[in-house]
């Protein structure tokens, strides 16, 4: 017989003394911000990281209230002062200034007299810019390639595995040159979409073209994966469509993977177009970026180093930055993921 | 000359490494030095031909002008002693009939090639025929001999126009026209004289022919390297009379292919190499001139830089955009771009040439005054496109001018295309969007209607392979020009008509030329520097060379 005032729930009754308190119940997400916050290598580069997009993002500032020049405006014959003494900003034998405390030419002046800190400002835009456009498009296609391939397997997934065998047979830098080179003279048109050759949009296009086989097969490798999952083949019992199961089945698993790709992704484009830009096949001259800085700087490399060596500096920080973050989300989001881009 | 830009373009772009070994000879030579040993230089990129009826760029001429001799030849010497035209193989300058239709040379008696094979006036007809059988470069300029096009074609077994008679040594050439630069052609390598032996048709480039020069190609290994070596025939041609050929000092010349720019500059710095064809890098310039002052000078060189303008659609059809373009352009701002190696001028002549003068037409850089010539011209558009090619010198040009017309209120979009591709993608005219851009010519011959002619005649502009990029005709210029080329350069006010022509072009502004650019001479410590020559046709000359003490 139960004791006199208890409640007839028929549960054990709780226990008597101190109060306990409600154990929290925490998402995946939050799980992964704890993980991420305790990264503190990761975080300071994805600090690292902001700051630079942030010196990038502040390129028409510095041009116009600090060094009074634009990324692309030649001072071949001009001179400034530097400690009360005039001095050619080109000298009549073609060697540009170096750094120095001066607010204009902060970082120097390149061959045709254009100022190397802003260059280096309007370059790092574009190569962000052509970084992240780029993983949008390699996210775009791997993911839709990934799922397509994964879900359906069969047939659809041999077709999609060898198409994307046969990007992957080709080296990333000779498909990329031969595509640069191809699209930089007449530009790219398909249908009613027409891009100069001389456009950002064909380096992003190429770059985020050719990673799409580095990711895709990996997703698809997920997607085969969860494909088999308890949680798939009761949605598609209770008669969802392979679109329906795709989107909010399969993709929602997928998304820790996406973001840690996305990532790295952007590293390893801004890492392409710097070397497709270095061949000629790139970002197309006058605009800067960091690759064409260092192409351009390579033919001073004795008389003015620094041509080279800040924007190679800038593209390796960058690099850096992005690699020890997306590691530290990947541990973050899923620990026991082995995600890499390797090619 | 076509081929010649590239070698412009090289010439930023140079190496050296080879191994100079001394050897023993008797004293004496002009310079002072030693006769005799070896000397080894590099070339960034190999020649296109040793064979003298193909060879149509600076590093083939270089190499073999001291190898095979036309009748007529340039002059040994520096600057404007070597554009002096004198007889090579033949005894004397022709005999030119008074209507200029007829040349009547004559070999010099007695001479060999140097495998021994007798020098035979029917040789120079047989190179000639070889250069339309090979269709070479240099074939046009001898389409204006009687039958050379009917030899062409296929429509006549022989040059009617050229008569050879072995015995006496007389070679008579019969031209369609009078010209006034048929003396210079003759003096090109393409009519140098060859062994009937010598293949017709193919190209001997690995196994060149016999020499007629003081130098014979003793070693041809495209692409990697050729040696020449004295010539032991060479005392026929000299004994025959030729003393305007000179004796080379050393006896074995190497040349090797090296594609690495610094390597090459640092080995002569080294003397490890003796000498290079390419000017060192701008890179390494500005050391190697105050290093190296005792080894190393500038050359001025026969070429004009210079942005075209199509004259044939706006905003260039209008001659004070044009103006305004000449006007803006800073010759001082490009002359940095080339390290400093540019002569500035806004002639169309280069000095160095017969009628070049010195113009001052558009002083400045004026950019008020271009803005305001602009602002009265109004042209209907002012969006164009800006031509270069993707040599890093020339794209720095063509960002610098970019810079310049957007400046002048132009909207511009720069377009960098391969440096193989560029001329023949202007020189046709059916590509889009052909405003304005890069250009540069390197003279075939010094003679003004190398540039004239060629390059601002109506009657030179050609739906492809076109030479006359900004499309010039006008009518009183295009007489100017034909009646000039009917005269000898030495005829009195010759040289005269060419400069007032040049002024006439430049007053319509048809380009807008900016400078010269200057080669150099570098060579290690092991030769004799000062006793180096430099051609203004040929550069390098190989015959000076002369080891020290």
């Amino acid at each position: 017989m139960p004791p006199a005032g208890a409640m007839p729930t028929g549960e054990p009754p709780l226990p008597v003394g101190d109060d306990v308190e409600m154990i929290e119940g925490r998402s995946p997400w939050y799980l992964a911000y704890i993980r991420l916050r305790r990264n503190k290598v990761a975080l300071a580069f994805g600090a690292l990281f902001i700051v630079i997009v942030l010196f990038c993002l502040a390129a028409p500032l510095w041009s116009h209230l600090v060094a009074h020049t634009g990324p692309n405006q030649n001072h071949l014959t001009e001179k400034i002062d530097i400690g009360g003494k005039e001095t050619f900003v080109v000298a009549p034998n073609g060697i540009p200034i170096g750094p120095g405390l001066h607010a204009k030419f902060l970082l120097g002046a390149d061959d045709n007299g254009r100022d190397v800190m802003v260059r280096l400002m309007y370059g790092g835009r574009t190569s962000i810019y052509i970084g992240v456009m780029a993983a949008f498009i390699t996210t775009f296609f791997a993911v839709a390639i990934g799922l397509i391939a994964g879900y359906y397997r069969g047939w659809t997934d041999s077709v999609l595995s060898r198409v994307l065998d046969v990007i992957w047979a080709f080296p990333v830098l000779l498909l990329g040159i031969a595509l640069g080179t191809a699209l930089s003279v007449g530009g790219l048109k398909i249908g009613p979409l027409e891009i100069a050759g001389n456009s950002l949009w064909i380096p992003i296009i190429i770059i985020g073209f050719v990673y799409v086989p580095y990711m895709a097969r990996p997703i698809r490798g997920e997607v085969l994966a969860l494909r088999e999952k308890e949680f798939v083949e009761a949605a598609i019992a209770q008669g969802k469509g392979p679109i329906r199961v795709m989107f909010s089945e399969l993709l929602p698993n997928l998304i820790s993977t996406i973001i840690v790709f996305f990532t790295l992704n952007i590293a390893n484009n801004m890492l392409l177009e710097a070397a497709l830009s270095f061949l000629g096949a790139g970002v197309r001259p006058p605009n800067s970026s960091w690759g064409t800085m260092i192409e351009e700087g390579s033919d001073r490399i004795v008389t003015a180093p620094h041509l080279t060596l800040v924007p190679v500096l800038m593209i390796v920080l960058t690099v850096l930055a992005l690699n020890v973050f997306g590691d530290g989300l990947r541990d973050a989001l899923n620990p026991k993921a082995k995600i890499r881009m390797e090619h | 000359m076509r081929n010649l830009r590239k070698i412009a373009a090289l010439a930023m772009a140079t190496a050296l490494a080879a191994v100079g070994l001394a050897a023993c000879g008797d004293s004496g030579g002009g310079g002072g030095g030693k006769e005799g040993g070896e000397v080894a230089g590099t070339v960034t990129s190999f020649p296109d031909y040793l064979d003298p009826q193909l060879s149509y760029t600076l590093e083939g001429w270089e190499g073999i002008n001291n190898v095979y001799i036309p009748l007529l030849t340039y002059q040994h010497g520096n600057g404007e002693e070597s554009t002096k035209v004198v007889p090579g193989l033949a005894e004397s300058m022709p005999d030119i009939s008074p209507d200029g239709l007829t040349y009547t040379f004559t070999l010099r008696k007695g001479m060999k090639y140097s495998d021994g094979t007798p020098i035979k006036a029917s040789d120079f007809p047989y190179a000639i025929q070889r250069l339309f059988k090979l269709d070479s470069g240099g074939a046009p300029f001898y389409e204006a001999i009687a039958g050379a096009t009917d030899y062409a074609d296929g429509k006549a077994d022989s040059i009617s126009g050229i008569q050879a008679d072995d015995q006496t040594g007389k070679i008579v050439v019969q031209l369609e026209h009078s010209s006034g630069t048929f003396l210079n052609e003759v003096a090109l390598m393409f009519a140098a004289p060859v062994p009937q032996s010598t293949p017709l048709d193919k190209d001997q480039t690995s196994t060149p022919p016999p020499a007629s020069g003081t130098f014979m190609i003793s070693n041809s290994d495209p692409p990697n390297s050729y040696t020449l070596e004295k010539n032991p025939q060479f005392k026929t041609v000299q004994d025959a009379g030729a003393s305007d050929l000179p004796e080379a000092h050393v006896d074995k010349v190497t040349v090797t292919q090296n594609k690495n720019q610094s390597a090459q500059a640092q080995a002569i710095e080294q003397n490890q190499s003796d000498f290079m064809v390419d000017p060192p890098p701008a890179d390494l310039l500005p050391d190697i001139q105050n290093t190296y002052s005792d080894r190393f000078r500038f050359q001025e060189s026969i070429n004009t830089y210079y942005f075209w303008l199509n004259n044939t659609k706006p905003p260039f059809d209008n001659v004070q955009v044009r103006q305004a373009v000449n006007y803006a352009i800073d010759p001082a701002a490009l002359n940095r771009i080339f390290g400093g190696r540019l002569h500035p001028s806004q002639a169309i002549l280069p000095p160095g040439m017969p009628g070049y003068e010195e113009s001052n037409l558009y002083p400045g850089p004026d950019l008020e005054k271009a803005k305001a010539l602009i602002a009265q011209a109004h042209p209907s558009d002012m969006d164009i496109t800006v031509w270069t090619d993707d040599e890093p010198d020339r794209k720095r040009i063509g960002a610098y001018y970019q810079d310049v017309l957007n400046s002048l209120g132009f909207q511009t979009t720069l377009k960098i295309i391969g440096g193989d591709v560029y001329f023949t993608t202007i020189g046709n005219l059916s590509t889009p969007d052909l405003d304005t851009g890069f250009a540069d010519w390197f003279q075939d011959y010094p003679h003004p209607n190398d540039f004239f002619g060629i390059l601002l005649a109506g009657e030179s502009i050609h739906p492809t392979n076109n030479q006359n990029f900004s499309q010039t005709d006008i009518p009183d210029l295009n007489k100017q020009i034909s009646d000039l080329d009917t005269k000898q350069l030495t005829d009195p006010g010759v040289e005269d008509g060419y400069a007032a022509l040049d002024k006439s072009f430049m007053e319509q502004a048809v380009w807008a030329p900016y400078g010269n650019e200057k080669f150099t001479t570098f060579t290690s410590d092991r030769v004799a520097f000062d006793d180096v020559l430099f051609s203004l046709v040929f550069n390098l000359d190989y015959s000076s060379f002369q080891l020290t003490d």
